[in-house]
């Protein structure tokens, strides 16, 4: 049986999710599921960064008490993607959150959720 | 310690947060906006450059407490934390935008006898954010606070009341959230071959030739953040949607938004430069879609009956010049480039708070409705004349040096063709302008047009006045800022 490497497979998966996201939001008329697309970009990136700190059968990174580092930096795995990630998951969803917010206030103005419907005459 | 370096983005942060919570106290609430207003710019002129390592952390001093396996490494020498840099290039760059962002403030208040708390945070968040833009030194810093701006300026569009500003609003937020996840994986990219988020820490790796300065990741991340910077910067594809923008905002807010733009395109267009300058087509692409975007820009607004959203093209197609300075890439270019995007901020803030007047006079921006409204007020119709001006590169305003200096680098680098495009760009905003001020201020006034108003507010002369005096004082002496841009620019190329 083939086992694929952890990070590789994240990569994988996120190139996956940025790919179907990038479809959604070009090909898809429905606001909603672009904002869905949206969000698998954003999710895709967010899984991007965490597999470039993994490290095949690494530590958590947080120094404890007692820990020698030396060993403790050769056997961690990298914190700062994670740090980062923390970071985009808080842009992600406050963009999110206006983004929903605006596709309901224009539900309501033009009562449907057809991007071509609502954001056709513009431009 | 400079403590006032962080001070020019903590006090508009804690400024946008207490209006937001007393926002229906106006007096309070306009007192302490004008005193920001007032506060950022200062301290922009007094503060004395330096460092500030987040954190408390110096790289000097940390590097001799790591663990020995560690010891001559790059790790050891990298920043390990979030890093601005104050210099007199930065004071420039943080003063104009805290004078838009100040007269903004100012015009605003006229506009409106019920201020609007959220509003207000709105703009002093993104002053903040673009503020830490541009102290920055850490690319991921930048990616954060450039999020926070294109929520700000989304917010400023929503909150507008405008016809179409939610659709608009949507259809940035969702172009955006393409342009914003490719910066990041941009990002990832590079720190997945570097090691380090610290620009002047990547730079040193690739200009030292410690990692292969053409390896896949950085080529990837290269292509990932040149995307970003388009959609950053309003070039194609993003130039529509940029002056849609514009046109849905109010004249203080499309003045402050241009402005942040700027500032945006700076930023990361500088990042790009110190980290990218060695990519194969580097420049070819920035003059490239320089080019289109001065070209495509000027062509729409030429053809565009309302007036703001001529203004829009136009201030984008401004955008195209900067881009073209940084591809041509030689120090005077460069220079010219910075100088460009000085000018553009205070140009495009006038132009938008003057005609915004207008709008505020006839409540409509078709200019096929308007007519003989130099009688209204003559100050304001020749302060925006000459604004017009400015932008279209007639001397002696500041316009005219940046646009000289940007054709004299093209031929210098031998690129006379960018030169001669250069100059048929800045005719035709020449009459595309005189077009649009001959309708709206010279010929006959209809005779159904209706008046909203009956005068100009005071404000808004005042901030059209002062920009224009900014503008005619950089016109005479340019060296005030050429020579800070100069020197940048020897660090940088």
């Amino acid at each position: 049986m083939v086992v694929m490497d952890v990070q590789l497979a994240s990569l994988f998966c996120a190139g996956a999710l940025v790919i179907i996201g990038l479809f959604a939001v070009i090909f898809i008329d429905n606001i909603i599921k672009k904002i869905i697309g949206i969000a698998f970009i954003e999710e895709g990136a967010n899984l991007f960064l965490i597999a470039l700190g993994y490290k095949a059968g690494g530590v958590v990174p947080i120094f404890m008490p007692g820990m020698n580092a030396s060993w403790f930096a050769a056997n961690s795995a990298y914190p700062l993607p994670q740090a980062l990630v923390l970071t985009s998951i808080v842009i992600g969803a406050s963009t999110l959150a206006v983004m929903l917010a605006l596709a309901m206030v224009l539900y309501r103005k033009h009562g449907s959720l057809s991007a071509r419907e609502i954001m056709g005459d513009e431009e | 310690m400079n403590y006032l370096i962080p001070l020019m983005v903590i006090i508009p942060i804690l400024c946008a947060l207490i209006v937001n919570v007393i926002g229906e106290k106006n007096r309070t609430t306009r007192l302490l906006s004008i005193l920001v207003g007032i506060a950022i710019p200062v301290i922009a002129l007094v503060a004395v450059p330096g460092v500030q390592y987040f954190g408390g952390h110096n790289p000097s001093l940390i590097g001799s407490m790591l663990p020995a396996s560690l010891n001559g490494t790059l790790a050891s020498m990298y920043n390990t934390g979030i890093v601005y840099v104050f210099s007199d290039f930065e004071r420039i760059f943080i003063f104009i935008m805290g004078l838009v962002a100040f007269l903004a403030v100012l015009t605003y208040f006229t506009e409106k006898k019920e201020i609007s708390g959220p509003y207000l945070y709105l703009i002093f968040m993104g002053l903040a954010a673009v503020t830490a833009l541009m102290l920055s030194d850490d690319i991921f810093n930048m990616y954060v606070f450039f999020e926070i701006t294109a929520l700000a300026q989304v917010g400023i569009i929503i909150a507008t009341n405008t016809d179409d500003n939610y659709e608009i609003a949507l259809k940035y937020l969702i172009i955006g959230s393409i342009g914003g996840p490719m910066l990041l994986l941009g990002i990832g990219f590079i720190l997945g071959t570097i090691g380090s988020l610290n620009i002047t820490d990547i730079a040193y790796v690739i200009n030292h030739n410690l990692v292969d300065p053409l390896s896949p990741g950085l080529v990837i991340g290269f292509v990932l953040i040149l995307f970003g910077w388009f959609y950053v910067s309003g070039l194609p594809p993003f130039h529509t949607i940029k002056s849609a923008v514009y046109s849905k905002a109010r004249p203080n807010g499309a003045a402050i938004l241009q402005g942040f733009s700027v500032m945006c395109m700076l930023a990361f267009g500088i990042a790009l430069i110190r980290i990218f300058h060695h990519m194969p087509y580097f420049n070819q692409l920035l003059v490239l879609f320089a080019i289109i975007a001065m070209v495509l820009s000027v062509s729409m607004a030429a053809m565009q009956w309302d007036f703001r959203r001529m203004i829009a093209f136009l201030a984008v197609g401004e955008l195209g010049f900067v881009a073209l300075g940084m591809g041509i890439g030689t120090e005077l270019s460069l220079t010219a480039a910075l100088f460009q995007a000085t000018n553009e901020i205070l140009i495009s803030a006038l132009l938008f708070i003057g005609f915004g007047t207008v709008y505020y006079l006839t409540k409509t921006s078709d200019t096929r409705k308007l007519g003989g409204l130099i009688s209204v007020n003559s100050t304001m119709a020749i302060m925006v004349l000459l604004g017009g001006f400015a932008m279209a590169g007639v001397p002696p305003f500041n316009g005219f040096m940046s646009k000289l200096m940007l054709v004299q680098s093209a031929f210098d680098a031998g690129y006379p063709e960018l030169a001669l495009i250069a100059i048929f760009v800045s005719i035709t905003i020449f009459f595309t302008f005189v077009k649009a001020f001959h309708t709206i201020y010279l010929q006959p006034r209809p005779k159904d047009l209706k008046f909203a108003h009956e005068t100009i507010p005071k404000e808004a002369l005042f901030a059209v006045g002062v920009l224009l005096v900014v503008c005619l004082i950089l016109g005479l002496c340019p060296w005030i800022v050429t020579n800070v841009f100069s020197s940048f620019v020897g660090g940088l190329i």
